[in-house]
């Protein structure tokens, strides 16, 4: 809680204290800070939209929210890729309902007004006989993204015209995240985008991607069903049923031996090391992460990078996921987030190889996902509980490890060994208050650039 | 007799579809009440081990382009599973430990709109719509409607669902989670 007064600088960075390790709940209700959110976060950052390969034909397009904006991507005629508003230049009205599918151009159902897949004004009804030819078509285009770039067909966009490139915003962390995807083979993306709503606030769903303390009790009925690795040794700590017995909470390799890269702008990877998810994994699924010290690979993700084996995101809402799927986390309001879950094949794979992953992609997450099903209503409770009076009043912590974060720097990347722990998630938030607070690009850069300890 | 007139009005091979019919239908109210009742290890075992269970992503596309607005088998899917991963799913909830399910969901399915489109012999194809209904914790609502196609395959044990297609009319899913079966 905080005596200063809403909306001023004080009270966000009142929000949000790194050196104790608490947030105050209210991030995750104020509607104020929402909208402070898709100014200064969702108006200003690279967001994904979608891949190339969604889009392979001429007038292929793929709807991607930006923001409270809704933006056109679209295969154009000389193959290249455009990302255009969809609300007509003329009175507003989408002028595309459907959210992918093939066209010839875009026709308004308000007024016919008609644009081609550039996005340029080619069709106005009664040009003549309504407006004598006094109207400048070339006036009126649909609005384009700020900038738009692509790295290893994932496709990107700005509505800040000053943000710097997509490759510096990525940073080397953001890179590694992508190439734990991009580098595994001949990528392509799965025709079909699981989507579906929570009652959540979206920053929920996002820093739960890296969160290794929930799985053995948010999942246990799936690890108890052979989704995921289990171990002999079992947690002390006490977790209890209702009746009082022991939950029998499982110890497993990965919870003693991880991984978090923290990097500029708030990107971020936590999550087991390789050497302790080879221990945990059965040796017919060791291909599942040992690709990556491939020579091809390797060379891009570095002898650091390729020992990622957890979790990369990409602030704001990007989780790319060890088995080549991109969740994102979309913010529709402060209560309400939808998840868009892309998955991806190798196309060098065969048969039977993309079939398998295509289970695996099917069962462990998406709503229906065996592991995923149990996230949603811990978020959407977690959210709920923020709006109280009273509950919004204690702090949420995040003191796991606290003070014990110290960053080795190497090979580019800001990297912390330890147990599993907190970190990537303080440094979620920590980013965030910089984004949130409106901080210009050069200094947000050096904010968020990380120093010798968290 | 009132009876007598019925025999000699219609024919028998109407009667044989008509208590066709009344079998399909009590095969699928049967299968609600299991569902109804969380009744679920009883439930699969409806199922062949050869079993598809299978519900494909629907999306909103232009009306030239509906050919492709529902994903095959072998692409994205929110359901596609064999027996055994059904039989998993049933495990899961089975273990007392899955929360999406504890407290339980109070659910309705109603099966409705019957309609056999195919009879080979050894196996139907039967084609319904439902309304799943369910209601979570104080006040949370969830409906799904759609339509299903079945394959149904004649066994010593009555009806076993030897293929389910389950096509939601929805694209964004409303709901959390899709912790319930179809």
């Amino acid at each position: 809680m905080t005596t200063a007064a809403p909306g001023t600088t004080a009270y966000l960075e009142s929000l949000v204290n790194v050196a104790t390790g608490e947030l105050d709940r209210r991030i995750f209700s104020d509607e104020e800070i929402f909208e402070l959110e898709m100014k200064h976060i969702f108006g200003r950052a690279w967001l994904f939209l979608c891949h190339e390969t969604q889009i392979p034909k001429k007038g292929d397009f793929f709807e991607a929210p930006m923001g409270k904006d809704n933006v056109l991507v679209v295969r154009q005629r000389d193959g290249g890729i455009k990302a255009l508003l969809n609300t007509c230049t003329h009175r507003g009205n989408a002028v595309c309902r459907a959210e992918e599918g093939n066209v010839r151009n875009f026709m308004c159902t308000y007024h016919g007004w008609t644009f081609g897949l550039d996005g340029e004004l080619v069709g106005v009804p009664g040009m003549s006989d309504f407006y004598h030819d006094d109207l400048d078509k070339t006036k009126h285009p649909l609005r384009k993204v700020a900038q738009l770039d692509n790295y290893k067909g994932f496709i990107f966009a700005t509505m800040d015209p000053q943000a710097p490139p997509l490759l510096e915003f990525l940073g080397r962390t953001g890179r590694i995240g992508i190439d734990l995807l991009a580098e595994r083979g001949d990528i392509e993306a799965r025709p079909g985008v699981q989507k579906f709503t929570l009652n959540c606030n979206w920053k929920f769903a996002v820093d739960n991607a890296f969160d290794y303390y929930h799985p053995q009790i948010t999942h246990i009925s799936a690890q108890a069903v052979g989704m995921i690795p289990s171990a002999d040794a079992t947690d002390t700590g006490g977790a209890k049923t209702d009746e009082g017995k022991s939950l029998g909470v499982q110890r497993l390799p990965t919870d003693l031996d991880t991984l978090v890269a923290l990097g500029e702008y708030g990107h971020a990877i936590s999550g087991p090391s390789l050497d302790s998810i080879l221990k945990t994994l059965p040796t017919e699924m060791h291909e599942l992460v040992t690709w990556r010290q491939n020579p091809g690979p390797l060379a891009f993700l570095g002898p650091v990078g390729s020992r990622f084996a957890g979790h990369p995101h990409l602030f704001p809402t990007a989780w790319f996921t060890m088995d080549s799927q991109i969740s994102l986390r979309v913010p529709r309001s402060a209560g309400v987030t939808e998840v868009w879950w892309f998955s991806f094949r190798d196309r060098n794979e065969s048969p039977e190889e993309q079939r398998a992953q295509l289970g695996r992609q099917i069962h462990s997450f998406g709503p229906a996902g065996f592991l995923e099903q149990e996230d949603g209503e811990n978020w959407s409770q977690s959210t709920m509980q923020t709006r109280g009076g009273a509950s919004r009043d204690i702090p949420q912590l995040l003191k796991m490890g606290l003070g014990r974060g110290k960053i080795i720097h190497e090979d580019g990347v800001a990297r912390i060994e330890a147990p599993v722990n907190e970190y990537a998630q303080l440094w979620t938030y920590l980013s965030w208050l910089e984004w949130v607070k409106g901080t210009g690009w050069d200094e947000l850069r050096s904010s968020t650039t990380p120093g010798d300890h968290i | 007799m009132e009876t007598m007139r019925l025999e000699t009005a219609i024919a028998p091979e109407k009667i044989a579809a008509m208590y066709l019919q009344y079998e399909v239908e009590r095969f699928y109210t049967h299968e609600a009440a299991l569902l109804d009742h969380l009744r679920f290890e009883e439930w699969v075992d409806l199922f062949t081990d050869d079993t598809a269970y299978f519900m494909p992503i629907r999306r909103t596309v232009p009306r030239r382009n509906l050919s492709r607005e529902f994903t095959r088998p072998g692409e994205m899917a929110f359901f596609d599973d064999d027996k055994a991963t059904l039989v998993g799913r049933v495990q899961k909830l089975g273990t007392g430990t899955a929360w999406a399910e504890d407290p339980p969901s109070r659910t309705r399915h109603l099966v409705t709109n019957v309609r056999i489109v195919e009879d080979s012999g050894t196996e139907l194809t039967v084609e319904t719509c439902f309304h799943l209904y369910r209601t979570r914790l104080k006040s949370e609502i969830d409906e799904w409607i759609g339509r299903r196609e079945d394959v149904l395959r004649r066994t010593e044990e009555g009806f076993r669902i030897a293929r389910r297609h389950i096509y939601l009319d929805q694209t964004i899913l409303l709901s959390q989670n899709l912790s319930n079966f179809f």
